[in-house]
C-alpha cells in the first residue's frame, strides 16, 4: 500500500470519456480513479481509498462501449479509447441486483417505510438512492449473517447481521494498521468476519485503534460509547469541528462531532487528505475523549479553606507548619505501600462492572477512577474574582518579599502555543525571572542539550511521512513507537512491509523489536557503548561518509579517537549484544542509502542521556544520514505540544524560538514587545523543574498550568513533601489532580475541545484546533485565565483571542514569521521554519547547512560510564519505567476515559516468565517492589517483553506510582532525572498480609 | 473450539519435521496446509489454540489461519472419535442404499447423530459427498482407509477391525 503517495502526473487521455466528458488520468488509473478525478460519483462498497482492491461487491459496475459485459470500475484500468457510462440502465439494474441480494441477509425492516428518509450508513444510502425495497426479515429464507461480536468490549462492538462482507475492515486492519486481527472465515453462506482464532481480539493483538470502525460501510463494526451515552446514534451530528488529538506528539487530526454542547464522537479526516495521521488514529484519539465530559471536571475555582478576606487583603487563618496543606487523603507513598486489587486477567469482555474499583470509590462503576470526594474537603468554591485576586496578591507578595528567584511557573505541554507563550511572558516580564520550565525536562531535555551542542537545533530534522515513503533503513533506539506513538508506529510497520530494513535497539522485546530485522537487546543504560561500537565498525570498514564529514562537520577527529576503544567485542561485554550483530547493524546503518534515526525516552531519561544522544548524533553525522528526504533525525516527542511549549520559550534559558535569555539584544527585543523596561527582565537562565523541586531550592511561590509533577517527578515521597513546603501554590487544571490537592488556589481550565489554539507535533507541524464546545460551569480557556491574571498583576495584556496572540508570536519568533491562523485553516498545517508569508513551510531541514554560525555541525566525543544505579545482591532487578498504549502520562485524562481505563485498569509490573517462576509469582499476583528509596505493592504481569532480571513499570498509576522508586539523580547537562534505570528487589505479597 | 490447557504441538521432533518441510515451500505461508495436517495428525483436531500456535510459527495472523481451517471441510475444529467414519451419500450411492449404511454405523458405533462422537470416544460418523467410487457403492473412509461395497449388514464386522 502506498499511503500518501502523491498522484502520478495526470495525462490527458484524448479519447477516453466518462458520461461523455473527456477525462485526464494518470498512468495505471482505474475507471473509478478517473471518475473521481473528474468529479463523477460511482458507488462503491468494497473499495476504499488506498486499500488493496478486492473487487468483490460489484456495486461499481459501469458500461463501456464495445464491451459485452459490465466492468467493475474499481478494478478496471482505464485505457485510451474507453467510453464509459456510469449510470447506464444495465449498470443501474446490476447495482440494484447487488443491493437486493445483500439486503436479503441484512436487517433492513426500518428501510421499508418511513426509515427510508434516514438511511443510517453508506450501504443504506445506496439502497435508498437506487430504490431497492427489502423483503421483511420475517418473510425471507436466508438467515441474517453472523460473525464474532466482541461481547462486552468497552470500545468496539460488532453487529455482524449488518455485515455485507466487503472485507474493508480486514484490509484496513491488515494493510493500514499492519495487525491482522480480522479475516473472513468459513465459506459460502456461512462466510463471516472472524476475530483472531477464538474471537478474542486481545489474543489477536488488536490495538483497539478503531480503523475497522472507521472503514465499515454499514456500521456492523461500531463504537460502543456514543450508543451507551446517547442511545440511538444520530447519523450526523452538527457541527463537526476540526481539532487535534490531545494525547501524543504525532498530532493526529481529529474531527469532533458535537451535539448539544457535548462531544458525541470523534472521527478522523479522510485517509486521502494531507494530515499527519493520514486518517488513522490510535485508541486514545478515537475513543479516549470522554474525559472531557467526566463529572470530575472542575467547574469553578477552588480556594483552600483558611484563606479569608479581611478588608482588601486575603489572609491565611488556617493551620501552619506541616498541616498547612494537609487533606483527608493518604500520600502517594502510603497508597503505594497498601495492598490493592490484583490485576484482573487480560481478556476481552472486561466489562467495567467486572473491574475492581479503586478502593475509595464506591459510587457508580462507570467512574472507577474518579477523584475521591474527600479530596474536595479542604477547598471551597470561589468566584474568579476571588481566586485571581488571591493569586495576584500572593504572587506579588512573595515576589516583593523574596525577590524574583522565589517565583516559578511550570508550563504545560498539553496547553496551546498561545497559552504557553502568554504564561512565560507573564513570569518573565512581570517577575523578572526565567524560572520557567515544563515536562520537557523529563522528556527530551537531554536530546535538546545534545542537539544544540552538535547542530544548534532542538527539533526533528524530518517528517513522519518521509520515513514511511522514502527511507531504506530505520534505526529506532529506545522508542516503543507502536505503543507511545501508535499512528507513527503503524506507518513504521508499513515502511517495514514495503521493504525498509528495521533495526531496533531496545532492552525490551517490544512489538517493533519482534518485527525487526535486527534487534539489539542491550542492557539498560549501555547505549553509548553500543553506538560507539557501531561507529567503530563503520570507520574500520571505511563506510563513513567522508564528503559529508569534510564539508558539513568539524571536530571529527576527536570522535574518531573517542570510539577507538570500543571494538564491538568490548561493546558485547558491556551491552550483552553479540559483536557480530553490532557489526551487521552498523553496516546496514551506514549503507542506507537513506537511514532514518528515531529515538525517545529510552535514550534521554538516563544519567548519561546527553552522552547517549550525542553518540547517536555522531553516528548520524559520520554517515551523513541527515538532511535528505528519507534520512531524518527524529527525536519522537511525547506530549501533543511538548515541541510547541519548548518553541514558545517554556524553558529556563531561552525566549520563544530558542532565543537566548542571556543575550541583552534579545532581552531588549522582548521587553519592547511586552511593554516593560528591559532591566526588569533577567539575563540569568532560570532553574529547571528538577532543580526547583529539590530541597533547598529558592522557590517560594509556584504557578502550575496543566501539569501533575507529583506523579511524574522522580522520588515522589520527597517531591510531595517539597510541594507541601512552599509558601504559595496555584494550579490550573481540568481536575483536582494529585498535585492540585496541595494548592492554595485551583483554577479550572479548558480541555482541548473547549478552546481554540495551535499545537506543534513531533515533526514541527503547527496545527490549529478549533473550539467545539464550552468549558463546563465557569471554567475558562487557559489563555483567558492568564490574560486576566497578567492584567491583575499589572502587566498590560490585551489579547482578545488566541489569534491575536499568534500575531505577536510571529513578530518575535523568526521561524514562525509566516504563520497565521488564516494559513493554518487548511488541514495540513505548517511545518516551521516558515520565515515569511509566502514560504510553504519546511518538510525537512539541513539539506545544505546547519543553523550554526559557520553552517557546520560539531562532533562531540562521548564515553560510556556505568548507569547511575547498578543492581546488586540486595536489589537484583533493573527497573525501567514508561508508558502503556492505553494510558497517558499521570493518567489524569486516560484513567477518566471509560474505554481506556477498562483496558488497563490496574497498575502492573512486567516480569520475565523465568524470573516469575523463580520467585513463585503467577500472572496477576501482588508483589512488592523495593528500591533504595521506597516500595510499592503492584500486580505482576508475566511477559517475555522484558529480558531476564529486568522489569517494566508504567508510571500512570497513582496507587502504585513508579516514581516512588525512581532515583532523583540528575543528568549534568540538562538536569534530566535518570528515570529509566533503578535497582529494585521483588517479593511476592501474600494476599491477606498486612503491609 | 477451546481447550482448557494447551500443550504446543511444534516441539521436539515435530518441530524438526516442520523445519525440514519449510524449505520446500517458497514462503512460510505456503506451508500452512501441511502444518495444519501435522496438527490434526498429532491431536486429531485443530483447536483455537493450535491455530494460534500455527500462526505464531509461520508468522501469520490467527485470523488468517482460522480462515483457512474453516474454509476446508477436512480440518476438524472439534475433537472427533479415534476412528473418523465418512460415508458417501451422494445420489448414486444413495440410490444403492447408502442411507442404510449410515444408519448401521450410527447404531453400531453408538454415535447418536451425524457429527457426534460415540460415548466411548472411538467413533465419529459423517456423511460426505461423492468419494469417487460410484461403481462400488457404498464406499466409506475410516481414518485413511478406503473401503468399498459396504452394506448395512457388513458394518458390525467392519467395526471390529477398528477398535
Ligand atoms: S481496532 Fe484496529 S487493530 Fe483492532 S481489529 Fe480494528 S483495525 Fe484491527
Ligand atoms: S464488518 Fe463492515 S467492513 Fe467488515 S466486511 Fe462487514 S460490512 Fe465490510
Ligand atoms: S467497489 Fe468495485 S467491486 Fe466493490
Ligand atoms: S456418489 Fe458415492 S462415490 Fe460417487
Amino acid at each position: 500500500m502506498h499511503l500518501g503517495c502523491p498522484p502520478a502526473n495526470f495525462q490527458p487521455m484524448p479519447s477516453a470519456t466518462i458520461n461523455g466528458r473527456t477525462i485526464t488520468a494518470p498512468d495505471g488509473a482505474t475507471i473509478l480513479d478517473a471518475a473521481r478525478g473528474a468529479g463523477v460519483e460511482i458507488p462503491t462498497l468494497c473499495w476504499y481509498p488506498k486499500l488493496p482492491i478486492a473487487g468483490n461487491c460489484r456495486i461499481c459496475v459501469v458500461s463501456v462501449d464495445g464491451q459485452a459485459k459490465l466492468l467493475p470500475a474499481c478494478a478496471t484500468k482505464i485505457t485510451e479509447d474507453m467510453r464509459v457510462t456510469t449510470e447506464s440502465p444495465e449498470a443501474v439494474a446490476a447495482r440494484r441486483g447487488v443491493l437486493k441480494m445483500l439486503l436479503e441477509r441484512y436487517p433492513a425492516d426500518h428501510l421499508i417505510n418511513g426509515g427510508r428518509a434516514r438511511p443510517n450508513n453508506q450501504f443504506e444510502d445506496y439502497v435508498v438512492r437506487y430504490g431497492v425495497q427489502p423483503t421483511p426479515v420475517g418473510q425471507r429464507l436466508p438467515l441474517l449473517r453472523r460473525g464474532d461480536e466482541r461481547p462486552g468490549d468497552p470500545m468496539i462492538s460488532h453487529d455482524m447481521t449488518r455485515c455485507i462482507l466487503c472485507t474493508r475492515c480486514v484490509r484496513a486492519c491488515e494493510d493500514i494498521q499492519v495487525v491482522g486481527v480480522l479475516d473472513v472465515g468459513y465459506r459460502g453462506e456461512q462466510a463471516q468476519i472472524i476475530v483472531g482464532a477464538d474471537g478474542d481480539p486481545d489474543k489477536a493483538a488488536c490495538t483497539w485503534c478503531g480503523e475497522c470502525v472507521r472503514v465499515c460501510p454499514t456500521g456492523a463494526i461500531f463504537e460502543v460509547l456514543p450508543q451507551q451515552r446517547f442511545g440511538e446514534i444520530p447519523v450526523t451530528a452538527e457541527p463537526v469541528v476540526q481539532s487535534v488529538c490531545p494525547y501524543c506528539g504525532v498530532g493526529c487530526r481529529i474531527e469532533l462531532h458535537v451535539e448539544d454542547d457535548e462531544v458525541l464522537r470523534v472521527t478522523s479526516p479522510s485517509i486521502e487528505l494531507d494530515t499527519p495521521n493520514q486518517g488513522s488514529t490510535c485508541v486514545k484519539g478515537r475513543f479516549g475523549y470522554d474525559y472531557v465530559q467526566h463529572r470530575d471536571r472542575l467547574t469553578a475555582p477552588l480556594i483552600r479553606r483558611g484563606w479569608v478576606k479581611r478588608g482588601t487583603r486575603w489572609v491565611w487563618t488556617g493551620p501552619n507548619g506541616a498541616d498547612r496543606r494537609a487533606g483527608p487523603w493518604r500520600s502517594i507513598e502510603a497508597e503505594g505501600h497498601e495492598l490493592k486489587h490484583p490485576a484482573p486477567p487480560r481478556a476481552t469482555g472486561k466489562r467495567l462492572r467486572d473491574l475492581p474499583l479503586l478502593d475509595r470509590v464506591t459510587m457508580d462503576i462507570r467512574e472507577r477512577a474518579a477523584t475521591p470526594p474527600d479530596w474536595y474537603q479542604p477547598f471551597r468554591q470561589a468566584t474568579w474574582d476571588e481566586a485571581l485576586e488571591l493569586v495576584a496578591q500572593e504572587m506579588s507578595r512573595v515576589h516583593a518579599e523574596h525577590g524574583p528567584e522565589a517565583m516559578a511557573v511550570f508550563q504545560s505541554a498539553k496547553c496551546t502555543n498561545e497559552e504557553n507563550y502568554l504564561l512565560q511572558r507573564l513570569i518573565r516580564a512581570r517577575f523578572g525571572t526565567n524560572n520557567v520550565d515544563h515536562c520537557t525536562r523529563l522528556c527530551h531535555s537531554t536530546s535538546v542539550s545534545a542537539m544544540q551542542a552538535a547542530l544548534n537545533t532542538a527539533a526533528a530534522s524530518g517528517s513522519m511521512r518521509e520515513v514511511e515513503e522514502a527511507c531504506d533503513v530505520i534505526f529506532i533506539a529506545g522508542a516503543n513507537t507502536t505503543e507511545t506513538h501508535p499512528v507513527f508506529g503503524a506507518s513504521l510497520k508499513r515502511a517495514h512491509k514495503r521493504g525498509a530494513f528495521l533495526i531496533v535497539a531496545d532492552p525490551r522485546r517490544i512489538e517493533l523489536a519482534r518485527l525487526a530485522d535486527i534487534h539489539l537487546q542491550m542492557q539498560p543504560g549501555t547505549d553509548v557503548a553500543l553506538f560507539n561500537a557501531m561507529l567503530h565498525h563503520i570507520l574500520a570498514q571505511g563506510l563513513e561518509n567522508r564528503e559529508f564529514i569534510a564539508q558539513r562537520t568539524k571536530s571529527f577527529d576527536a570522535v574518531k579517537q573517542a570510539v577507538a576503544p570500543y571494538p564491538p567485542e568490548r561493546a558485547e561485554a558491556i551491552t550483552g549484544v553479540p559483536a557480530a550483530l553490532i557489526r551487521q547493524a552498523a553496516e546496514r546503518y551506514a549503507k542506507g542509502p537513506n537511514t532514518t534515526t528515531l529515538w525517545a525516552m529510552g535514550l534521554t531519561q538516563h544519567l548519561t542521556g546527553h552522552d547517549m544522544v550525542t553518540s547517536l548524533l555522531n553516528l548520524i553525522l559520520a554517515t551523513g544520514m541527515i538532511g535528505r528526504w528519507g534520512a531524518a533525525m527524529m527525536p519522537v516527542r511525547g506530549q501533543n505540544n511538548v515541541q510547541g511549549a519548548s518553541d514558545m520559550g517554556a524553558i529556563p534559558f531561552v525566549y520563544p524560538d530558542y532565543q537566548s535569555v542571556s543575550d541583552p539584544a534579545m532581552r531588549e527585543k522582548f521587553a519592547r514587545v511586552w511593554g516593560v523596561e528591559p532591566e526588569r527582565m533577567s539575563l540569568t537562565p532560570g532553574l529547571k523543574v528538577t532543580e526547583m523541586t529539590q530541597e533547598g531550592s529558592p522557590i517560594r511561590a509556584l504557578y502550575i498550568m496543566g501539569e501533575n509533577p507529583i506523579i511524574s517527578d522522580p522520588d515522589i515521597a520527597h517531591a510531595e513533601a517539597w510541594f507541601r513546603s512552599i509558601e504559595f501554590l496555584a494550579v490550573q487544571d481540568l481536575f483536582l489532580t494529585e498535585t492540585a490537592r496541595y494548592a492554595d488556589v485551583v483554577l479550572p481550565g479548558a480541555s482541548f475541545a473547549e478552546k481554540t489554539g495551535t499545537f506543534v507535533n513531533t515533526e514541527r507541524r503547527i496545527q490549529l484546533a478549533h473550539q467545539a464546545i464550552h468549558p463546563p460551569g465557569t471554567a475558562r480557556a487557559d489563555w483567558e485565565i492568564i490574560v486576566d491574571l497578567s492584567n491583575r498583576l499589572g502587566l498590560p495584556t490585551t489579547f482578545p483571542s488566541p489569534e491575536a496572540v499568534m500575531e505577536e508570536i510571529r513578530q518575535v519568533a523568526p521561524a514562525w514569521a509566516g504563520v497565521s491562523y488564516q494559513r493554518l485553516k487548511n488541514l495540513a498545517g505548517l511545518q516551521y521554519p516558515v520565515p515569511s508569508d509566502d514560504h510553504p513551510g519546511t518538510a525537512f531541514l539541513f539539506d545544505d547547512r546547519f543553523p550554526t554560525p559557520d553552517g557546520k555541525a560539531t562532533f562531540h566525543p562521548a564515553q560510556y560510564t556505568d548507569p547511575a544505579e547498578l543492581p546488586d545482591q540486595e536489589y537484583p532487578f533493573v527497573m525501567n519505567t514508561g508508558r502503556q498504549l492505553y494510558h497517558w502520562h499521570t493518567g489524569t485524562m486516560s484513567r477518566r476515559s471509560n474505554g481506556l481505563d477498562a483496558r488497563e485498569p490496574t497498575a502492573i509490573v512486567e516480569i520475565h516468565p523465568d524470573d516469575a517462576a523463580e520467585l513463585g509469582i503467577t500472572d496477576g499476583d501482588l508483589v512488592r517492589l523495593t528500591s533504595r528509596r521506597n516500595a510499592v505493592v503492584i500486580s505482576a504481569r508475566v511477559s517475555d517483553r522484558v529480558a531476564r532480571r529486568q522489569i517494566f513499570v508504567p508510571f500512570h498509576f497513582r496507587e502504585a506510582a513508579a516514581n516512588l522508586l525512581t532515583s532523583p539523580v540528575l543528568e549534568p547537562h540538562a538536569k534530566m532525572p535518570a528515570l529509566k534505570v533503578c535497582a529494585v528487589r521483588i517479593e511476592p505479597v501474600a494476599v491477606g498480609a498486612t503491609v | 473450539m477451546h481447550e482448557t490447557t494447551y500443550e504446543p504441538v511444534f516441539t521436539g521432533d515435530r518441530k524438526k519435521q516442520l523445519d525440514q518441510l519449510l524449505p520446500r515451500f517458497p514462503t512460510k505461508r505456503a506451508a500452512l496446509l501441511p502444518a495444519l495436517w501435522m496438527v490434526q495428525q498429532a491431536r486429531g483436531w485443530i483447536s483455537d489454540h493450535a491455530m494460534a500456535e500455527v500462526a505464531e510459527v509461520l508468522g501469520l495472523t490467527p485470523a488468517y489461519v482460522k480462515g483457512v481451517v474453516t474454509f476446508y471441510t477436512m480440518y476438524h475444529q472439534h475433537p472427533v472419535g479415534k476412528h473418523f467414519v465418512q460415508v458417501c451419500t451422494t445420489t448414486p450411492c444413495n440410490l444403492c442404499g447408502a442411507e442404510g449404511v449410515v444408519k448401521a454405523f450410527l447404531e453400531h458405533t453408538g454415535c447418536k447423530e451425524l457429527g457426534a462422537t460415540s460415548p466411548d470416544g472411538k467413533y465419529t460418523v459423517i456423511e460426505v459427498e461423492c468419494l469417487g467410487a460410484c461403481g462400488f457403492p457404498t464406499p466409506v473412509m475410516i481414518g485413511d482407509d478406503f473401503i468399498e461395497n459396504v452394506t448395512p449388514e457388513g458394518v458390525p464386522e467392519l467395526l471390529r477391525k477398528y477398535q
